[in-house]
């Protein structure tokens, strides 16, 4: 069986009636290939020496790309009447390295769950600049995204920022929502914008003389006094006369505009995987459902040009995540993560019973604090959360997408998802606690669903003599219990042709597995471990995770892992919404 | 199996014959990360940068007018008085400063009814607190309704006239605590000229009655009309709300500059709305009253009678079907949230119109019941089809806004 990665050259068509078209193309393809695996020499090997990579390369010059945004009008109906209907691929994630993993890249960095991230270092999160300094602030223009009031403007120091306000009904929420969550989708590894919890006192504020600002008639005249106070009347206020806000600063490089949650970007030479089949962003899906991260549109995202190290390349944000934990667009959005916007099944039984089939957002209880807005965990269901809108990289998300994922969000621990939550600075401790408390119930649903839905063995490895040692992420996050048994398929592998051998089954009570005695020991040899588990509670577990190992000096090298083969829809993941 | 056809085995047999040379053109790489980084090589010489389609480029006007700004042409389906059928218009606006604007408007009906104006609109005075609309404009209708006076008229009853009507007016809101509290005060001056009808299958008003029997028979009025408004507006917006309400107060005196016709009138309105189980179901409640007061020694005209029935209160009767000098309007809507954009109701209205406020009670009233569905976003309701059944038939309302 020869994977062929996301980082190898095959790249599916994005759009679906293309993928329709290409479908009896691609078993041609699957034939050609067969009749042609002897001429190794137009074959890539499944492994390369530097596999499994860590960093994916970005080797060319990217400072061609142009801004370009796509109107949010188009994206939403787009998302809501076509992208509803999408047919997810099963394609595997075309980004993960050969042993299943995301690679750092201009997208994702690796952190909570490739390494330990401690209870200072997620307070700081994306941070490594100075704050503003509030002493003084220069309006320059109105805040162009976000829902949430706010203007552009510099501090005292001159730097450029985004200040957003708390709307009345929220005090202290939407800030602190979006001081949560840039700590926590920083710790997922996404890059994220500095953001800042500061204050604004109108009277130390002046009015850039140039600034300005779009009217209805579509002119754009001198930013005025009266359109500050047009904004500050709509806000929470301080007791003292300030407003708390969220200061974002204003990013590196040239701005480009959103990225898309589908296709590649034709003006980034580095960018060729389909963003659907980019691992972090099916993610999302996952990450969006813990944090309740509604407003998951291209929008809130923004790609930017920055030279490195003397090379120019695309980078990618999630620019806003301020529409998370019980952040809505209004007070009353109750729908908001049951359903989309329009929902095709939602519609039809509400339409049909005259609203007596009662959806679940109009009974569930929340516990609300006015800081916090509706988040609860009780009756919470990640695989039945929704956001505004689907993206074509939710609609994709495969169960190992997902179980990627949700390791990723059970590396949180409660002392971590606790500090998260202080830096939003609540007034009201109880708040704070509720908020952590949410997230940590919601956190151990996602725990639960998604490491018992496929095969949880993980970190699998070799030692010296050949011997299997391995763990049960399930197991491990007290999600699951009982008796196993693992079993192991050990098999020659041929690099070259993608061919194996079969050796010989083993299999164990315990996470250690013997080897066979005929297991090539060979300098540069492979072997192809299979292993499956068998419990009673799991039959979703006999579906084999492939392993492959190389043989390095004294010792084997997981170089291959894959936990559900290509084309495999989701299964744990309930089936997506149709309209 | 072989079913994906010709394209497809000619791709096979391309590949067949492909390997060498491939193999000629991209040297092998050694490594994960020279083949990616070959890869993104052989991107480079397709580069190009996004191109928006043809969707994206109409969402794009689309938007740009919704949000930015830059409206001119528009749709108008406004009628120049309610019975006139189905509506077509258009209307054109230009803003003369960043907030005020100019809008250019017209519209014709089915039944020939034509409405022409000019408004002026300035929605941000007195720091946001008030708004001026300043209007003008003129409107004919060729067949209004009308079945007698009083509740107890019968269908076969129905004669019909028209109208001619130039009219000019402002009118000022101020929310003097930017919520809550709206005050509305207004003048307008208007000259009614009523007429024969013009067409249609119902013998015209004069060949029934006399101006003894009718007062404002073939009048000509024109009026100097002021009006004021004390009103509690707790609504999201008054063109679409699942929950809050309105309760007001107006106040009219129409002065006839012949003393001829001179009357006062007073509206007393209450909406209600009850949102349940999150505002998946809101209960609607409505109740306006209108009273009139003759001026001494004046009367008023039939056509400026309060007046039941038509797509906005009695749905299951005639424009028009039911005038006398006072009037009371209960309304009932049982609302259901179908998704973001959509909604259902049932509905019940009831009404009556008597000669003396004491005949305003809840006897003999009229009812309809009916069924209707809502296209609306979150301030406004752009279309609504209800279908209403009362004793008198069954009745259809397109209308672009809000029934309350």
């Amino acid at each position: 069986m020869n994977t062929r990665h996301l980082l190898s050259r095959a790249r599916r068509a994005t759009d679906p009636a293309q993928a329709a078209r290409r479908r009896g193309a691609g078993l041609v393809v699957v034939l050609a290939t067969a009749l042609l695996a002897g001429t190794a020499s137009t074959q890539r090997p499944q492994f390369y020496p530097d596999d499994p990579i860590s960093r994916e390369p970005e080797s060319q010059d990217a400072s061609k790309a142009q801004s370009y945004q796509r109107p949010d009008m188009y994206e939403m109906l787009y998302n809501l009447f076509v992208t509803s209907e999408y047919k997810p691929s099963g394609t595997r994630a075309r980004n993960v390295n050969t042993v299943d993993e995301v690679p750092d890249s201009s997208w994702f960095t690796n952190r909570i769950g490739a390494v330990a991230v401690t209870p200072d270092q997620i307070t700081r999160g994306p941070i490594v600049g100075q704050p503003p300094d509030p002493s003084k602030w220069v309006l320059i223009r109105e805040k162009t995204s976000g829902v949430h009031p706010g203007f552009t403007a510099r501090d005292a120091k001159g730097e450029t920022f985004f200040l957003e306000f708390d709307p009345p009904y929220y005090p202290q929420g939407a800030t602190a929502a979006v001081a949560i969550a840039t700590k926590i989708f920083w710790a997922l590894g996404y890059n994220q914008v500095e953001s800042y919890l500061t204050t604004f006192d109108p009277k130390l504020a002046t009015i850039e003389p140039t600034a300005t600002l779009r009217r209805p008639s579509g002119a754009r005249t001198p930013f005025s006094q009266d359109d500050v106070n047009a904004i500050l009347e709509g806000v929470a206020k301080n007791p003292d006369g300030t407003y708390r806000v969220i200061a974002g600063r204003l990013l590196p490089g040239k701005v480009l505009g959103e990225f898309r949650y589908e296709g590649t970007r034709p003006d980034d030479p580095n960018d060729l995987v389909p963003h659907e089949h980019r691992r972090e962003l099916r993610g999302l899906r996952v990450f969006g459902a813990w944090t309740n991260l509604t407003d998951l549109k291209a929008a809130n995202t923004i790609d930017t040009v920055i030279t490195e190290n003397g090379r120019t390349r695309v980078k990618h944000y999630l620019q806003d995540v301020g529409s998370t934990f019980g952040m809505c667009n209004e007070l009353h959005e109750w729908d908001l993560s049951w359903e989309h916007f329009i929902q095709g099944d939602t519609t039809r039984k509400r339409l049909l019973s005259f609203g007596f089939a009662l959806s679940p957002w109009q009974t569930v209880p929340y516990e609300e604090y006015p800081s916090v807005g509706k988040f609860e965990g009780d009756v919470f269901d990640p695989r039945k959360w929704r956001p505004q809108t689907p993206t074509i990289a939710y609609m994709e998300l495969r169960d190992d997408d997902a179980f990627w994922a949700a390791r990723r969000v059970a590396a949180f621990s409660d002392e971590l998802i606790r500090a998260a939550v202080h830096t939003g600075q609540f007034s009201d401790p109880v708040a704070e606690k509720h908020l952590a408390d949410v997230l940590i119930k919601r956190r151990d649903k996602i725990k639960s669903i998604y490491l018992t839905a496929i095969n949880p063995i993980v970190d699998p490895r070799l030692d010296a003599k050949g011997r299997l040692t391995f763990a049960n992420a399930a197991f491990d996050a007290g999600v699951a219990s009982g008796t196993a048994t693992y079993r192991a398929s050990w098999s020659r592998f041929d690099n070259a042709t993608g061919m194996t051998q079969p050796i010989a089954e083993t299999q164990s009570q315990t996470t250690t597995i013997e080897p066979p005695a005929a297991l090539p020991t060979g300098a540069g040899s492979f072997v192809a471990v299979d292993i499956l588990v068998d419990h009673a509670a799991h039959a979703a577990w006999r579906l084999p995770l492939r392993t492959h190992f190389r043989r390095e000096g004294d010792g084997w090298k997981l170089v291959g892992l894959e936990r559900v083969p290509d084309g495999r829809p989701a299964g744990a993941n309930e089936k997506t919404s149709k309209r | 199996m072989w079913s994906f056809g010709l394209p497809a085995l000619l791709l096979a047999a391309a590949l067949i014959a492909t390997p060498r040379t491939v193999a000629a053109q991209d040297a092998q790489p050694g490594t994960r990360a020279a083949a990616i980084e070959q890869d993104q090589a052989a991107k480079v010489p397709s580069l190009k940068p996004y191109q928006a389609n043809a969707g994206e480029r109409w969402a794009q006007k689309a938007q740009d007018i919704l949000v930015g700004g830059g409206v001119s042409w528009h749709p108008f389906f406004e009628s120049a008085y309610s019975g006139g059928g189905f509506t077509l218009g258009a209307g054109y606006m230009h803003y003369v400063g960043p907030y005020n604007s100019l809008d250019m408007r017209g519209s014709y009906t089915f039944r020939g009814y034509k409405r022409a104006e000019v408004e002026f609109m300035a929605p941000r005075l007195f720091k946001r607190r008030g708004s001026l609309s300043v209007l003008g404009g003129w409107r004919e209708a060729t067949e209004v309704g009308f079945y007698g006076l009083g509740t107890g008229t019968v269908k076969e009853d129905q004669t019909s006239y028209g109208f001619e009507r130039p009219y000019a007016s402002a009118l000022l809101t101020v929310r003097p605590t930017r919520r809550f509290l709206m005050l509305r005060g207004g003048l307008e001056w208007t000259r009614w000229a009523q007429e024969p009808a013009d067409g249609g299958q119902f013998p015209s008003v004069e060949t029934v009655y006399t101006p003894a029997t009718l007062p404002g028979l073939n009048a000509t009025v024109s009026y100097l009309h002021t009006q004021g408004t004390v009103g509690f507006e707790y609504r999201t917006s008054p063109g679409y709300s699942r929950r809050g309400g309105f309760a007001g107060i107006t106040g009219h005196d129409f002065t006839d500059q012949d003393g001829d016709f001179g009357f006062r009138q007073v509206d007393y309105e209450v909406i209600q709305h009850i949102p349940i189980l999150r505002e998946a179901w809101v209960v609607s409640l409505r109740a306006l009253v209108s009273t009139t007061f003759e001026k001494d020694g004046q009367e008023i005209p039939f056509f400026m009678h309060p007046s039941l029935g038509g797509g906005s209160n009695l749905r299951g009767f005639s424009s028009w079907r039911f005038r006398d000098r006072h009037s009371m309007l209960l309304q009932g809507e049982w609302r259901i949230m179908v998704n973001r954009f959509f909604d259902t109701a049932v509905f019940y209205d009831t009404g009556k119109v008597g000669d003396h406020v004491s005949d305003l009670d809840l006897t003999e009233m009229k009812h309809d019941v009916g069924f209707g569905v809502r296209f609306h976003s979150p301030f406004a309701t752009p279309l609504r089809v209800d279908i209403a059944k009362s004793r008198e038939g069954l009745h259809f309302v397109f209308s672009s806004s809000a029934v309350f």
